[in-house]
């Protein structure tokens, strides 16, 4: 019996020492997720634009519900990707859209903004891997 | 009492009426992003991406209950469903119930109708129904 415990033990403590990065939900492989506009390089007139967001090989769910292949978008504004192992921060630069959103109306002053969108699980954290789409620029006059 | 019984058939019979029970949002705007309506896709046998735009509303998944939500069907070469009952589900109904925002569709050639149709977490239309235009396509 006391021998048995110490393998046991030891399984234990190799299992707790696990780095967290390693535990986010998973997404599929070829999942993909995209500018349907604007695309980069694209000039705007005006601040005012629809943003579409387009996704491939997993499904929109909102925030908060956990199921597989799903998540929900974030679209990053003039910002780096966030510490992809923890929750997406929510502010002006991290806009959410944890009610299933696949179009958002977007207002940016005029000049050059960078856009890139990645996805949340139910708790707003990146999925492993991550899911993101390119950085694209775009000019708004 | 008989003004309360009077009252309650009243709303019987407007709960009665034509509709699903999940209240559509207010100013919710289904299109089909791509194809257009006319489009000719010269598409040799192979499948062609159907795109479906969606505003004012969320997508979830089937059996999600999420205010201001629901889930997108397409419907080929059919006319809409009945409003108040689930949408039938076959090869002239897709539903999309994992989510799903697009998909790839493969039809034989010739001229065919496509039109998206929001259900809620029970394939149920909204009340109103949320339906974009009808498009015919001639695919090649």
């Amino acid at each position: 019996m006391r021998t048995a415990l110490i393998p046991a033990a030891l399984a234990l403590a190799v299992f707790w020492t696990a780095p967290a990065f390693a535990a986010g939900t998973p997404a599929p492989k070829d999942a993909y997720v995209y500018f349907i506009w604007p695309s980069d390089g694209t000039v705007i007139q005006g601040g005012k634009f629809w943003v579409r967001m387009g996704l491939r090989n997993m499904g929109v769910c909102p925030r908060g519900v956990a199921l597989p292949n799903v998540g929900h978008h974030h679209l990053l504004i003039d910002t780096e990707l966030p510490p992809l192992n923890e929750p997406i921060p929510s502010d002006r630069n991290h806009l959410h859209f944890g009610a299933g959103e696949t179009e958002a109306r977007i207002e940016l002053p005029p000049g050059k903004h960078t856009l890139q969108l990645l996805l949340g699980d139910q708790d707003h954290a990146p999925h492993d891997p991550p899911v993101y789409s390119k950085k694209i620029t775009i000019v708004v006059q | 009492m008989m003004k309360f019984a009077a009252a309650f058939v009243v709303f019987l019979f407007c709960g009665a009426a034509l509709a699903g029970p999940t209240p559509a949002p207010a100013n919710a705007y289904l299109y089909i992003g791509w194809p257009n309506d006319g489009q000719v896709i010269i598409a040799n046998g192979k499948p062609f991406r159907v795109w479906f735009g969606l505003r004012n509303m969320g997508v979830a998944p089937k059996d999600v209950k999420f205010p201001n939500t629901g889930h997108h069907h397409l419907l080929i070469d059919t006319d809409l469903p009945p409003p108040d009952q689930e949408i039938p589900s076959d090869r002239n109904h897709l539903h999309f119930g994992a989510g799903e925002t697009e998909t790839m569709l493969a039809l034989p050639p010739g001229k065919h109708t496509l039109q998206l149709l929001m259900g809620d977490d029970k394939h149920i239309p909204h009340n109103p129904p949320i339906y974009s235009k009808k498009i015919t396509i001639t695919v090649k």
